[in-house]
């Protein structure tokens, strides 16, 4: 009998919620986690371990990626220990979701039937979904109650189909801004939306409620409040004797036989040792860019391109989201200093009226108070239009900003629009310290998603005016944030497009799924998060299902 | 990492007042030159000279910061090989700099900063120095949360308790 049942490699929402499920059923259950094992009392905040260096991440000189660019008429490859400019996210257990802000919104149904939707868009690979919203919809009432949402329906124009009249937790507590953003946006004849949050208002088992640090998007939780993977998924079964999570571990590479993966080889990234771990099934969910790169770097007799890669469709029609940031500032003039400046609480406020119009799909934008990293509000003040600024200019800038000011941003989401230039691949000539082939992330935009963009921020704007902010401005990028990866191993009936079937199964290899974002064909106009743990819940119960 | 000595040779035992020593490796003590964090020394206090209500780079302790966080393992070693070459430039261009009086010194950095070397150069500079200024006192820096006070900041609990996100 092999030692597991299933091999699960990464440890994010993906992978954990596949663990969870399994480990609930007595299944035997082993983590591959690159990085270390930090607990809630490990994470601090610390603007420079948590911001400023590769902490959680890779060093870039031992592990990196080589970014693709269109460049004087062709495509040239940078590797990010250049640029500085890390696609890693988060290599703990947990992964990404330990550091996220915890934006949750639920696809809606009509994201599922994109093309059939709206038809197709020149240049854009856009296909329908291999599911329905009504087969995802029990799973992403599993993570409001399971990874924990706070928040409360706001009735609008594209509100998703419910099975539950409201979420598991009431809303966090708000900043007094939260009203004004509501006033303009009424004002304007649009509907302000209370955003859902993956941060627990009350406490529940073992998790503390939020106690508003002031210091959350990019910062582990000290209280277990946000939704991390590994605060709500694995710290409960953590004491279960089926469960086994070996950190440091580097899966190089899948080993197949027979068209079937018979180990994972890893190693351990302290002593550089290999290891081999043979399971039943095996899970790969290491976030999107690697779980490409694992799976392509997988060659064999059977499999040349990389497993499960005779369709040449893995690593294809990568997503991030599209998009940009915008700015206001504010003052005395909105209210009074004190309550301005009010620190911890929160905005949650998005706009998504247009999250579909008649004649193109949309996306959604949500309001945040700039993060209270002081290293970075101060830095960026040392730059005015070309000038450097330093000394008592400087400082006079500076102290305003902190003690005058506050600036609320707004993140446009909208579909990064899949298409033939942004992919993952791998290439001979750029390796790792441990001799793998990194990625190669090809990072083509479709002038759409530009588009799509400019119309929300216009919006955004808009409402930022209505309030009295100064300073307005935005820019909406062709570049996509790292932290929102999916796509690469699409699913889908068809072989020949598509690497997974609807259960997230390989189609050519039968001991192998991918649970992470990488399944996504199109990506939706929200953070991935909320879909990537209800299709982790999805694919753990298609498994269990599978070995009873 | 086979560059660390390289990155610690121009870290003095001079430069490193106060208890942040303790957090540097032993071989990090042993000074080789002192003369590029010198002239470091006293841009920073260009740039962040003291104000009404700002405590200067030196009172913070920017330097200090800098001998501490460029010995870790973290520190972008391009950034510390510009931050010395510019350091170089500067007294080049400037070689009597580190006797002029402050009025002096910003003018010479102001004719230094007319290059884009000598802009990245200060820009690099600058940014290190406000991280020096506000990251927490455990790497040496905003001492006695000299920079969190002028600005009225309140940190986020808990604070660290080991310095670069070593687990407890």
């Amino acid at each position: 009998m092999k030692p597991y049942d299933v091999c699960i490699i990464g440890s994010g929402a993906g992978a954990s919620a596949v663990a969870h499920t399994l480990i609930n059923a007595g299944k035997r259950v082993v983590i591959l986690e690159r990085g270390d094992f930090y607990r809630e009392k490990d994470f601090s905040k610390d603007e420079i371990a948590y911001c400023k260096r590769d902490i959680v991440t890779p060093n870039l000189q031992e592990s990196y990626h080589t970014i693709e660019s269109f460049w004087q008429g062709k495509w040239v490859k940078t590797p990010t220990y250049i640029t500085e400019n890390s696609f890693f996210n988060g290599n703990v257990v947990g992964g990404s979701s330990n550091f996220m802000s915890g934006y949750f919104h639920r696809l809606k149904p009509k994201d599922f039937k994109l093309l059939s939707t709206y038809g197709a868009i020149k240049g854009a690979n856009i296909v329908d979904w291999a599911i329905d919203y009504e087969t995802l919809e029990p799973y992403y009432t599993q993570v409001e109650q399971q990874v924990g949402v706070s928040g409360s329906v706001t009735p609008y124009a594209h509100q998703e189909p419910r099975s539950t009249s409201d979420f598991p937790y009431p809303p966090l507590a708000e900043h007094p801004i939260s009203q004004h953003i509501d006033k303009a946006s009424k004002q304007l004849g649009f509907v302000p939306y209370r955003t859902p949050r993956a941060i627990l208002s009350q406490a529940h088992a073992k998790r503390d409620a939020c106690y508003y640090s002031n210091y959350c998007g990019s910062y582990g939780c000290s209280s277990g409040a946000k939704g991390s993977a590994r605060a709500a998924l694995l710290q409960p079964i953590l004491d279960d004797p089926n469960l086994t999570i070996i950190t440091h571990a580097f899966v190089k590479r899948l080993v197949e036989k027979n068209k079937e993966v018979t180990h994972a080889t890893y190693v351990d990234t302290r002593t550089h040792q290999e290891h081999a771990i043979t399971a039943t099934l095996f899970v790969v969910a290491a976030q999107a860019v690697e779980s490409s790169r694992l799976l392509l770097n997988s060659k064999s007799s059977n499999f040349p391109n990389g497993l499960a890669n005779n369709s040449g469709q893995v690593g294809k029609n990568l997503l991030f989201s599209a998009g940009g940031v915008g700015t206001g500032e504010f003052d005395a003039s909105i209210m009074p200093l004190g309550d301005l400046l009010q620190e911890g609480l929160f905005v949650n406020r998005s706009l998504c009226d247009w999250y579909f119009t008649d004649t193109m799909k949309g996306g959604v934008i949500d309001f945040l108070f700039e993060h209270a990293n002081p290293i970075s509000q101060a830095s960026k003040q040392r730059w005015e239009g070309g000038e450097l600024l330093w000394g008592e200019r400087l400082q006079e800038k500076i102290l305003r900003k902190f003690t005058q000011t506050r600036q609320l941003n707004f993140e446009v989401f909208n579909d990064w629009l899949p298409t033939d230039n942004c992919f993952v691949s791998v290439d001979e000539r750029y390796k790792d310290i441990y001799g793998v082939p990194v990625a190669n992330i090809r990072i083509g935009s479709h002038p759409h998603d530009l588009k799509v963009g400019r119309f929300l921020a216009q919006k955004a704007e808009a409402v930022m005016r209505a309030m009295g902010a100064k300073r307005v401005q935005s820019a909406i990028s062709p570049y996509p944030p790292a932290n929102l990866q999916a796509g690469g191993c699409r699913f889908g009936e068809d072989p020949k497009n598509s690497v997974l079937n609807p259960h997230c199964q390989a189609h050519e290899v039968n001991n192998l799924y991918v649970a992470d974002g990488s399944f996504m064909p199109t990506g939706g106009s929200v953070p991935f998060t909320w879909t990537i743990y209800a299709n982790g819940f999805r694919v753990g119960e298609h498994i269990r299902r599978l070995l009873t | 990492m086979k560059t660390t000595l390289t990155r610690r040779i121009f870290i003095t035992s001079g430069i490193l007042a106060g208890t942040s020593l303790l957090l540097l490796p032993k071989s990090t003590k042993k000074a080789m030159t002192i003369e590029p964090f010198k002239i470091i020394e006293a841009v920073q206090e260009v740039l962040f000279p003291k104000g009404l209500q700002a405590p200067a780079a030196s009172e913070f302790g920017a330097i200090n910061y800098l001998a501490v966080v460029s010995s870790d393992r973290s520190f972008v070693k391009n950034d510390l090989k510009l931050l010395k070459e510019g350091a170089k430039k500067l007294i080049e261009q400037e070689p009597h700099f580190l006797r002029m009086t402050p009025q002096e010194q910003d003018q010479a950095l102001r004719h230094f900063t007319q290059s884009k070397l000598g802009q990245n150069w200060t820009s690099l500079l600058l940014y290190y120095t406000l991280e020096a200024l506000l990251s927490d006192p455990i790497y040496g820096g905003n001492r006695d949360q000299k920079g969190w006070q002028w600005l009225h900041h309140h940190t986020g609990k808990p604070q660290p308790q080991k310095p670069f996100g070593v687990r407890l």
